[in-house]
């Protein structure tokens, strides 16, 4: 007899019976039918994202994985203390998390570089994934992840939650009902070259003592990316700005902000076929982007609180008849003859909450998420793209069906990295 | 209202705040004229015995932009460095070049342990079909994760004959490995579709679909099935 988690993973929708016909609390959710969570490499950031996943009384977490046993224990004592129990089970192996056949949902919320390896691993295993950005580390990876959820059936929601911020869907909402006119340019900010340039180092920092492997397994915390002499700093979240650890500022808010432009302009599956490069790498920086309909993509670094000071992550969409910009200052900015149009959101700060709950209700009806796997994909590629041509410091054209740069074989090597061994996507 | 798309009509940028300044590299960690050398003198610091790991590392990554055949012989030197073989690895992916694939084919006898693994990865990510003789027995060490990274290598190759292979392996075989198998299976399948290759894409989802085949990879299958029956670019 099929279960009802085995009826999910397959695309049946559960039928809907009212809780009171089975004489439960109204509104209350069995633990039977609660969507189970596990999480991985949960850090500051997830524990956000975590804090979120506690409200829901559709969802429990119940496993964490980390290779710092001090993390494990804190999300361990978040997570229990929330429910009220001593339920959370600590892992330091990520294969022994995933293969719990109770979990549905993996919070994957580690460095960049395990991104798409741990994502396409939970898809093996059966589980639907809730990932923190930027969800991959080069062109080849962004495919891969794709890919993998298409060919398990698996649901993949990417942390671009500003797709369920109100301020942006407004923005969205006005380009969709023609307000703006015919598309013309969308313009994503990117992040500050003074905290996290378009071009990431390659170089090491001194070596430092190895720590104990309990307090930091240094093999495991470099994961796919290589060797390189441990530093306190890396693990302290200093991994950013290393090019083996990290896309560059593009990539950082790229990954929020060029989503945004692309899910705004109904894009979420292409990606421009020119990108020209402009600006040095200590900012501020450019690159001008244009797809394949003459819609310009304008990347930019425009400081924390955008060219307007609508708030960090920041974008603008341009038509013909009008023009919108907002960030994560909720409010909006536009031309004049859109001012009559707009009308209070809530607040901006809403949306990782929001995007969560979709998650939930997403893995319970198995409908698509918003910031689904091919969408994060081409995005990604968008932003690995012009990460390649800011390095090449050349205009690229690019063959979309070819998934290649036309113009320049150097700028086609780079569009993968090798994965320390053993791992691979 | 404004109505262009130029940037010089966006409203310059502001000043962002500044972070606390990060340790800097030492100097002798500092990739310096390495990014810029041409292949000739990526080679010489390959083979130089006094050029350090650093130098080495960045020297292997520039190889790998470059993609030129002249590295290939002092790229695969360092396959069996055990700090070194995925930078190595790094330079070899990306070359064109058969020399690459004989290659990293050679260090398949060379190399042992993960560093084999990096190699069977590298192997599969270039999809060279001339390897699947020697993957096929690797299926079969007793070394489950070499197992599993043969498997999914074969995969990513794909082809009748890597089909062949892990239909007869997936029965053997249990666990961890068989998931791999699969995987590997559901790989070739997509292969099979994007080449227009149906009836052989559905026939694997359909053995896939066994009872006994791990359920992620069953569940998969019925999946691909599914997916492919309700395309509107099915055969009518």
């Amino acid at each position: 007899m099929n279960t009802r988690r085995e009826l999910l993973k397959i695309g049946f929708a559960p039928m809907i019976v009212p809780s009171r016909v089975l004489g439960q609390r109204a509104g209350a959710v069995a633990p039977s039918d609660k969507i189970l969570f596990g999480g991985i490499g949960i850090g500051a950031r997830g524990q956000h994202v975590l804090s979120k996943i506690l409200k829901i009384e559709a969802a429990k977490f119940i496993a964490v994985c980390d290779v710092r046993n001090e993390r494990r224990e804190t999300i361990k004592s978040m997570v229990d203390q929330a429910y009220g129990d001593r339920d959370c089970k600590m892992y330091d192996d990520q294969f022994e998390l995933l293969a719990r056949t109770d979990l549905d949902a993996v919070l994957i919320a580690t460095g960049d570089r395990w991104h798409t390896p741990l994502s396409i691993l939970a898809a093996q295993h059966g589980k639907d994934v809730y990932c923190e950005k930027p969800c991959s580390m080069s062109i080849e990876e962004s495919w891969a992840l794709a890919a993998a959820f298409q060919r398990y059936g698996r649901l993949y929601q990417a942390g671009c939650q500003r797709r369920n911020g109100a301020n942006f869907q407004l923005c969205k909402d006005l380009l969709r009902s023609g307000a703006l006119g015919k598309l013309k340019a969308l313009y994503a900010n990117v992040g500050p070259a003074v905290n996290w340039p378009p071009i990431p180092s390659r170089d090491w920092l001194a070596e430092e003592e190895l720590p104990p492997k309990q307090v930091v397994d240094w093999d495991r915390w470099l994961g796919p990316a290589p060797w390189r002499p441990y530093h306190s700093s890396y693990v302290r979240g200093g991994w950013r700005n290393f090019y083996d650890f990290h896309g560059g500022g593009i990539l950082e808010w790229g990954s929020h902000t060029v989503d945004l432009c692309h899910w705004a302009a109904g894009l979420d599956d292409t990606q421009p076929v020119r990108y020209e490069p402009e600006g040095s790498n200590a900012g501020p920086y450019f690159v001008h982007c244009e797809y394949e309909n003459g819609v310009k993509l304008v990347m930019r670094d425009n400081g924390w609180d955008g060219a307007l000071k609508t708030g960090s992550c920041s974008f603008r969409i341009e038509g013909d008849l009008g023009w919108v910009e907002t960030g994560d200052q909720t409010r909006i900015e536009c031309s004049d003859n859109i001012k009559p149009l707009l009308r209070p959101t809530e607040p901006a700060s809403l949306a990782l909450e929001n995007h969560v709950k979709e998650f939930v209700r997403c893995v319970a009806t198995r409908q698509q998420p918003s910031a689904h796997a091919a969408a994060a994909a081409n995005s990604h590629v968008t932003c690995h793209a012009a990460f390649i041509a800011f390095q090449r410091g050349k205009t690229l054209y690019w063959d979309v069906k070819k998934r290649a740069f036309t113009n320049d074989d150097v700028a086609n090597n780079m569009r993968s990295r090798a994965l320390r061994e053993p791992w691979r996507i | 209202m404004q109505q262009s798309v130029q940037t010089a009509q966006i409203p310059a940028p502001q000043s962002a705040k500044p972070k606390p300044e990060p340790p800097k590299a030492p100097p002798q960690f500092t990739e310096g004229s390495i990014a810029n050398l041409d292949v000739t003198g990526l080679v010489a610091i390959l083979k130089d015995p006094n050029a350090s790991e650093f130098q080495k590392a960045k020297a292997c990554m520039r190889a790998g932009e470059l993609a030129d055949k002249q590295a290939v012989p002092a790229l695969a030197a360092l396959l069996p460095h055990p700090r070194l073989s995925t930078y190595a690895r790094y330079g070899l992916e990306p070359v064109a070049d058969e020399s690459a694939s004989q290659a990293l084919r050679m260090a398949l006898s060379k190399v042992q342990g993960e560093l084999l693994i990096g190699v069977i990865n590298s192997i599969g990510k270039r999809r060279d079909s001339k390897a699947l003789p020697a993957l096929t027995k690797l299926l079969y060490s007793a070394d489950a994760n070499l197992a599993q990274a043969a498997a999914s290598a074969i995969g990513k190759i794909g082809g009748e004959m890597a089909v062949k292979e892990l239909r007869v392996a997936l029965g053997k075989t249990k666990g961890q490995l068989q998931l791999a198998i699969g995987d590997a299976a559901l790989v070739c399948a997509e292969q099979f579709l994007a080449a227009g290759k149906r009836k052989e894409a559905l026939a694997i989802y359909a053995w896939l679909s066994a009872p006994d085949v791990p359920k992620s990879v069953r569940l998969a299958a019925m999946h691909g099935v599914i997916r492919e029956e309700t395309s509107p670019g099915r055969p009518r």
